[in-house]
This record gives C-alpha cells, structure tokens and sequence, in this order.
C-alpha cells in the first residue's frame, strides 16, 4: 500500500523567508518497519542573496535526515549537488534541530545546528580535530537583528569557496577571534571583527600576488548610515612575508586607518602606516573600487629612513633604470599628493642623503636638498652635496638651484669640481618631451690636472693639463652628443676632441665616436711614460672616425707623423726594437745581425705611420711605401737607421697585446 | 636577406661554441656582443634553475617571462623579476646590436625572430616554451 500526503507549508524568518511546496511522500514499505523513511520535495527556497533548489529531504526512521540541494546560490556563490547528512535530525513546532550533521563538502567538519522558531535564535556549530572550531549565534528576533561568528584555530582555506578566485585565496593557516554583525530589514548596518592571523599563506594563481606564514591581527569596526559605512580598522602585521609584484615585504609592519564607504568609492580619511626600519608614513586616499583606480591621494613620512625605504618600496619599481643597482642612505621628509589622473605635487627634503650606484658608475654623498615640485607652478629646487664620484672621477662639493615647471627644469649656472678643476655648466635644461626625457646644457672645463686624471682612470702618468670649451652637450634617445672642441694641453703638446658621440652611456655596450687631433706630443714624454725605448722628437697624430664599443676600439683611421718644424730627433735601439716588432720582425733581425748593434741610439729625419681598423684588423702604411714593404722610421743624419715595416694586415688584438707586454716589460718581442 | 640572417646567427653560435672559423664576412663579434654574451652568460648560470623548474619561460619573441612564480620561493620572486628584466634589456640590446654592427639596423626584427627559433631549439628538455601565446613544455 503506499499512502501519500501533500502539505503546503511556509517558514518564515526575520529577514527571510523561505516557502515552497513540500511534498511529503510517505511510503510505507511492506516490511519490516525500520525500513520506513519519509521524502519531502521542496520546491525551491528563497532568501535575499539565498536561493536553494531541488531539495529533497529523506527523514528516517532512526531519527536521521539525508537532505540533497541540486543548486545552492549563497554569497554570490553558487554550489551544486550539496549533500547533507544529519545524524540526529528533529524537527518540532518550537525548533528544528541537526546533531552531529555533516555536510559532503567538508566531511571532516562535523555540524550541529538548532533553531527556535519563537525566539528566532540560531545556533550553529562546525566543530574538528585540532581544536578547531566556526560557531555562530545569531537572534533574528532582536531589534536590530545580530549575529556572532567566534573562531577558534578556523583552518582559512575553507573560505576558498566564498572568496573571488581573482585574489590570493587562503591555502593555510587558522584564524581565531570574533566576528559580531547587526542589522535591520535593509540589510547588515554593523560589523565588529577582532581576528588573529597565524601562520596564514595564500596565493594567486599567478603566483605574483601571495603571503606565507602571515601572523598577526585585523580589527574592524564599521557602522552603516543610509548608504554610507564608516569604518575604522587596525592591522598589525607581526611576522610573515608577502610578495605583491614587484613588492617583497616581512613582517613588522601596523596600519590603523578610518574612513568611509558609499559601495562605490572606498575613502581613507586618514591612515598611518608603520613601516619597519623607514618610518611612520600618513596616507589619505579615495579609491574608485570598480574602476580600481586611485582617484585622490596623499602621501606624507617626516624624516623616513631612505636605506630601507628605496631598497623596499621604490627599487622593485626601477629594474629597468639605470638606478636598478642603486643605494641610498640617509633620511627624507616627503610630501606627494596626486589628483586627476597625475601627481600634482612632491615635496622632498632630503638630510645627508647618499646616493651610491652598485656598478660604481657614479655616487653622491652628504646630499641636502629641498625640492618643493609643482606640476603647475614654477619653484626653485636647492640641492647641495658636499662630494661625489663619476666614472671613477671624484666629484667636490657644489650646490646648484634648480627652477622647476612641471617637466622642465632649468639651471641657468652650475658649477661641478671635477678633480682638480671645474665644469662651469651654463643653460641646462632637462624636459620630458613625448615620455622620454632630454637634456642640453653648454659648459667649460677649467684646468684638470692630467697627473690627476691618469691617476684616476689607472693610465700610465701623464703630465701637463685638460681643458675646455663646449659650446652644447645634449642627451636625447639615448645618444649623448658634445659640439663644440675639447681641448687637453698633454706630453707637451695639444690634443683635440670633436664630434664626439656617446650612444646608451649607461647600457651594458656604450657606444663613443669621435675625432681626436693631437699636435707636436713630445716624444720624449710619451716614450718615457709608456716605457716604450726612447725617442727624441715631436709627433703629430690624427684619429679620425674614431669608434669605441665597451670603451673598445673598433675603427679608426688613424695617422701617426713627425711634426713639422726643427728640433732634435732621436731613437734608441730599444725604441727601434720595439717599433719593429709591432710592424713585422725583418728589420729588427737584420739590426740585430749587423754592425749597427753597437750603437745605443740614432739619428732619424721622419716618423710615419698609419692605421685603418676595420674588422679588427689594422692595415698599415709608413712614411713612404717600398713595394711591399713600407718606411716607419725613415733615417737621418750619423749614425742613420731606417726601420721597414713588413706586414700590412696585422691583428688589432694582438697589436694590443704586444703592445702591452713592450710597455709592461720593456722589452722587445721579436719573433 | 633570411638566409643572411641565418648566416650570421649560425655564426654567432658558432663562435659561443668556441670554433668560430676566421673566413667572417658578416660581424658578430663586435666588443659590444661580447660584452653583451659575457653579461648573459654570467647571468644564465642564475636562471638555469627557474628554466628547470618552470618559473622562467622562452617567449616565442626571442625574450624570456616570468611564466609561474608560484614555482618560486617567495623571498626569490623579486630576484626573479630582476634577473627577466635584465636578461630582455640584454636581449634587445643584443638583437639591436648585431643589426647595427652589420650596417643594417633594419634587420633587428629579422634577427630577433631567428634567435627566438634558436634559442627555443636549444632549450634542455623540460623548459617551458611559448608558442602561439600558450606554453608547453619541451
């Protein structure tokens, strides 16, 4: 026989209601009797941002209840297939009651749940192993409505489901504390969390936002108005790391903040942040939450540690720049307020700051400055440091006035100690033109020691002076262009640069280009300085379509003579020997062989060689050619030697190096 | 012009490998590529652990990416940033260099999408690779 029995039922809540048909079907099966068990239907249940459909409930005989749920919609969430067992299910006029229930998705955290229908009060109480422990009282019936949420060693990634897959969801770590809502019919009007963090790790499923064994506390406060929350809150974050492309942060840091909240734009009123071993930093901020975008903010830190602060906070942001391997030391004042898309303003006050660049390109120490930047104003910028270094070139004390207007900055004078002399810098100016920045200035280079500069830039000493006069230097795309002469006043004589080009001057292969013009170079310094053999005399050498790549030559057309002019010309045989093996061994074996041995040093009337690098390869020619030989040393006067180069093509690699061991050793390589 | 490219390419794995012949008529081993190889060699010794273990991938444009960071301890992932960001600015400079160095500036594209063929042909066995947008392991 099989009996069935419809009842039309509706369960009403305080802020919810549910109402369905439920259709009970009471089937009684022959025998035995503990077979017997009741289906219920229920259509479909419906609650503001609560939807369940297709629920079946199976109450046995024994007292259990098996519910199934084939679509659950909840916090914006919607599961599927949820199954629920209930070991000892009651259901009675007064209260409907769940112990020891268990629901499929989370088998290992057993529920017990119990509701007064009177009273409006539920209980609800996920208990596990471990100790752990989600437990919520809520009393629908109370003017307004509240609900207690008390955690206790609550695993995190069970709140993976309820969270947006978009953010870094909670793979472990327990959460501990209390969560207290309130409300009335429009919805929740109050929220009170006290939470502890421990050893919390979460990610995203690019692994460019994540946190590991996060510890630390959360409180939130947060009321409702009409529309608008106030909410006030304090994070203290005690230990832990966290990685927030391209940010890398520890533990050590506490925020408290309040602000308001209209569900639209999130405004932080005011902020402050506790950086550890940086300082206190103020922040206020609107924040366009669906747009995600910052429409107001400000920023303001006194006397912030910038060792710890550019190493966190800005580097991450400069892998890019030629700072990606810079340090700073040293303390700032800061003051960044940013609207309408862009910064509006930046004030720095910088107190004996240093500036050290890791591929020692270039420092600064015992920097001051006050720069009060405008993007609408014009204002003057003082910055002072009191020395430096350059490319290995020690920099003085100076302190330059800078006029700022939005991305134009100009210095009408500057001056820059360089070693023993000075860079007077006149019209510089510095602008942003299309995102790319450009700078020119034109300048003079007083008197620079070359004893000095040699000494700086490890040459061999030199003596006499650098000097200058440059009429426009420009850095535009990349390319650092000099117009105008440099003039070095060197081994007696005169050295001229021009139309040099520097290309990527701080990329990994710079590129300089150039003509250098050197006229009457004492022989007699220049032999003794490159240990080379003496040479009595005087040189001209020009070096035309000169280009270095990684400070490399690799071209030039270049031009070495005797200089016009009367004045004593000598050479010694070591001078001869080692002349000789650069260009070819036959002279020099015949010198060797010959009477001329005798002799420590020679009369020569001309000096003469050429060099064409290309391809590495340097292709010579002397003062006269010989068929295939050329003249290098053509002879003069008692006695006379003439030195004959024999090889055209020779390896500008091994040029150098041989080169290099005549001036290392002094001595002759003859092969 | 392609066959040129690969010329000049054959030749600059050739001289990596240490045999390069003498008979060059195409320049590749200009003080800048040298200086830039130095640089990328010294930094692959670095980067041969996050190719192994997925983190870095070889772009199908002849650059490197983090591809999975998750693969990365979180204390390394900003070095890892670092070292992709390094090695691209290397690259271009690279590609850039050897169109210049041959007085073709023009062929930088050409010469990019030849290394990015070759230097996903040498990848070891097991590194991520990009292709058509998606990766795959080789």
């Amino acid at each position: 026989m099989l009996n069935k029995t419809l009842i039309y039922t509706t369960i009403r809540l305080q802020s919810c209601c549910l109402s369905g048909l439920l259709s009970f079907c009471l089937i009684f099966l022959p025998a035995p009797l503990y077979a017997v068990q009741i289906t219920l239907n229920v259509a479909d249940v419906t609650a503001p941002s609560f939807t369940a459909r297709g629920i079946k409930v199976v109450l046995a005989q024994e007292g259990s209840a098996e519910f199934s749920i084939d679509e659950l919609h909840m916090a914006e969430k919607t599961w599927r297939k949820v199954h629920v067992h209930c070991a000892e299910f009651l259901l009675s006029s007064a209260r409907v009651t769940c112990r020891k229930g268990k629901l499929d998705a989370i088998p290992d955290l057993p529920f017990t749940l119990n509701y007064e229908f009177a009273s409006q009060r539920l209980e609800l109480q996920f208990a596990a192993k471990a100790n752990e422990l989600w437990q919520v009282n809520a009393d629908f019936r109370a003017q307004p409505w509240r609900a207690t949420a008390l955690l206790r060693n609550a695993q995190g990634k069970r709140l993976t489901d309820f969270l947006s897959p978009n953010w870094p969801l909670p793979t472990q770590g327990a959460l501990n504390g209390k969560l207290e809502v309130q409300g009335d019919k429009a919805g929740v009007s109050r929220i009170n969390a006290d939470l502890q963090l421990a050893d919390v790790a979460a990610a995203d499923a690019s692994g460019l936002h994540a946190a590991e064994k996060m510890t630390g506390t959360l409180h939130v406060d947060a009321a409702r108005t009409g529309q608008k929350w106030d909410w006030r809150g304090a994070l203290d974050w005690q230990s832990g790391e966290l990685f927030w492309q391209p940010l890398y942060l520890r533990g050590g840091h506490t925020l408290q903040a309040f602000g308001q909240w209209d569900g639209a734009q999130l405004k932080v009123t005011q902020a402050v942040a506790t950086l550890p071993g940086v300082g206190k930093v103020e922040l206020n901020a609107l924040w366009d939450v669906k747009k995600s975008d910052l429409l107001e903010g400000r920023l303001l830190g006194k006397n912030l540690s910038l060792a710890k602060g550019f190493t966190d906070y800005a580097k991450p942001f400069l892998e890019k720049s030629a700072l990606s391997a810079t340090e700073l030391t040293g303390n700032a004042d800061v003051d960044w307020q940013y609207r309408n898309g862009a910064t509006q303003s930046l004030l720095v006050k910088l107190r004996d700051v240093a500036v050290v660049d890791g591929e020692k390109r270039f420092a600064l120490h015992g920097i001051n400055a006050d720069i009060p930047w405008h993007a609408q104003e014009l204002n003057v910028a003082h910055v002072a440091f009191a020395d430096g270094e350059l490319m290995g070139l020690s920099l003085g004390a100076t302190q330059w006035q800078i006029q700022m207007r939005g991305q134009d900055f100009i210095m009408p004078t500057a001056t820059l100690p360089i070693l023993d002399g000075k860079l007077e810098v006149s019209d510089f100016h510095m602008q942003n033109v299309n995102d790319m920045w450009q700078w020119n200035f034109s300048s003079s280079l007083t008197s620079i020691s070359m004893q000095k500069l040699s000494a700086a830039l490890h040459w061999p000493e030199m003596h006499g002076s650098l000097s200058g006069s440059i009429p426009k230097v420009s850095y535009q795309d990349k390319l650092l262009k000099v117009d105008g002469t440099l003039l070095f006043r060197v081994f007696d004589g005169t050295v001229l640069a021009n139309h040099l080009e520097l290309f990527d001057p701080f990329g990994r292969a710079p590129r300089l280009s150039g003509n250098l013009d050197m006229r009457e170079l004492d022989l007699d310094l220049l032999t003794r300085t490159f240990s080379f053999g003496n040479i009595q005399g005087r040189i001209d050498l020009g070096v035309n379509n000169l280009e270095l790549v990684q400070w490399v030559p690799v071209r030039f057309d270049a031009k070495l003579a005797s200089s016009p002019g009367k004045y004593r010309k000598r050479i010694s045989q070591k001078a001869v020997e080692n002349i000789s093996s650069l260009g070819g061994a036959g002279g020099v074996a015949a010198l060797q062989r010959s009477f001329l041995r005798i002799f420590e040093n020679f009369g020569y009337n001309r000096i003469g060689l050429s060099c064409v690098l290309r391809n590495d390869i340097c292709t010579m020619a002397g003062v006269e050619d010989n068929g295939n030989a050329y003249t290098i040393v053509k002879g003069g006067g008692i006695p006379a030697i003439t030195v004959m180069g024999y090889n055209r093509k020779v390896d500008w690699s091994e040029l150098i190096t041989r080169l290099k061991r005549v001036s290392q050793d002094n001595k002759a390589v003859i092969k | 012009m392609n066959n040129l490219i690969r010329i000049c390419f054959a030749l600059f794995v050739l001289s990596v490998s240490a045999v390069a012949s003498a008979q060059v008529n195409i320049e590749i081993n200009t003080p800048g590529v040298v200086a830039l190889k130095q640089s990328m060699q010294t930094r692959h010794a670095q980067l041969a652990d996050f190719y192994a273990s997925g983190a870095v991938g070889l772009t199908s444009d002849g650059l490197v990416a983090l591809r999975d960071a998750n693969a990365v301890p979180l204390a390394a992932r900003q070095k890892v940033n670092g070292l992709v960001a390094a090695e691209n600015q290397d690259r271009k400079a690279l590609y850039a260099e050897i169109a210049r160095a041959n007085a073709h500036p023009e062929w930088e594209g050409d010469i990019r999408n030849t290394f990015a063929q070759r230097w996903i042909q040498r990848a070891q066995a097991g590194w991520w690779i990009q292709s058509g947008g998606s990766w795959s392991k080789k």
